[in-house]
């Protein structure tokens, strides 16, 4: 059986984005992972949900180091509707090495809601969205 | 039993059977360690991995390990994946990879 899925979140933690901004280096991948799995569960995220929050950002991070320049990238996560991620760095080149690309979105597709990649200029965007399955109205 | 590496995110030792261990992270930092060790005992066939103790895996801990299965494809054998953790069977199955490898003790 398929569960509801809330279009309200389960709680927005009501402070804004929250943004992290890290260099791009391996080790930092875990750093991001663990803020979303904190950020996810202080929005009230179920555990399977944090799961693949979790999973979501190392493929942000990961593809962002992969195919950035080095420079630093830029995380913004959001709760007000669903859980939010926007990651984004300078590109080393474009377009982008679509092998690398496809099995990434292969995993997006299964754990996010919806998730999108842009470039535009020298600049790669991703954008992905979670919703909760947890009932708002129980509160 | 011999320790090939750790970090923040994974240690992988060579058990004394021969089998690659990992505990922790398979991503992009633990990935490369799982694949050095992975390196050191493709003389042994099959090669064996025990996943049990893996917290994380992502597309890029993915490719280490299918990196390793067309390796020994081309030299005519397999790698055999023993106790994979929840998080590694879901990701096999949500990439469609499951068949590229051979799954030991894998929760029903």
């Amino acid at each position: 059986m398929t569960s509801p899925r809330w279009s309200s979140p389960a709680m927005a933690i009501g402070a804004g984005p929250v943004t992290l901004t890290i260099p791009a280096v391996p080790a930092m991948v875990r750093v991001a992972r663990l803020t979303a799995s904190a950020l996810a569960n202080l929005a009230d995220f179920s555990i399977d949900e944090i799961d693949d929050i979790k999973i979501a950002v190392s493929e942000v991070v990961t593809l962002l180091i992969q195919q950035g320049d080095g420079g630093v990238v830029t995380l913004e996560f959001g709760t007000d509707e669903m859980f939010t991620i926007v990651g984004s760095t300078t590109a080393a080149a474009l377009p982008l090495a679509q092998d690398d690309v496809a099995l990434t979105a292969a995993v997006l597709d299964a754990v996010s809601d919806s998730h999108e990649l842009t470039t535009s200029d020298d600049r790669i965007v991703i954008r992905i969205a979670k919703s909760s399955t947890a009932d708002p109205t129980a509160r | 039993m011999e320790e090939i590496g750790r970090n923040e995110s994974i240690r992988v030792v060579i058990d004394e059977s021969g089998t690659v261990v990992a505990e922790g992270d398979i991503d992009l930092a633990g990935g490369p360690l799982l694949e050095a060790a992975i390196l050191r005992r493709e003389g042994a066939e099959p090669i064996v991995i025990d996943l049990a103790k893996v917290e994380f895996i992502d597309s890029s801990g993915l490719r280490s390990l299918l990196a390793a299965s067309r390796r020994a494809s081309d030299r005519g054998t397999s790698v055999v994946l023993r106790r994979p953790s929840t998080g590694v069977v879901r990701l096999l199955a949500i990439t469609g990879t499951t068949d590229q490898f051979e799954l030991e003790g894998v929760d029903e």
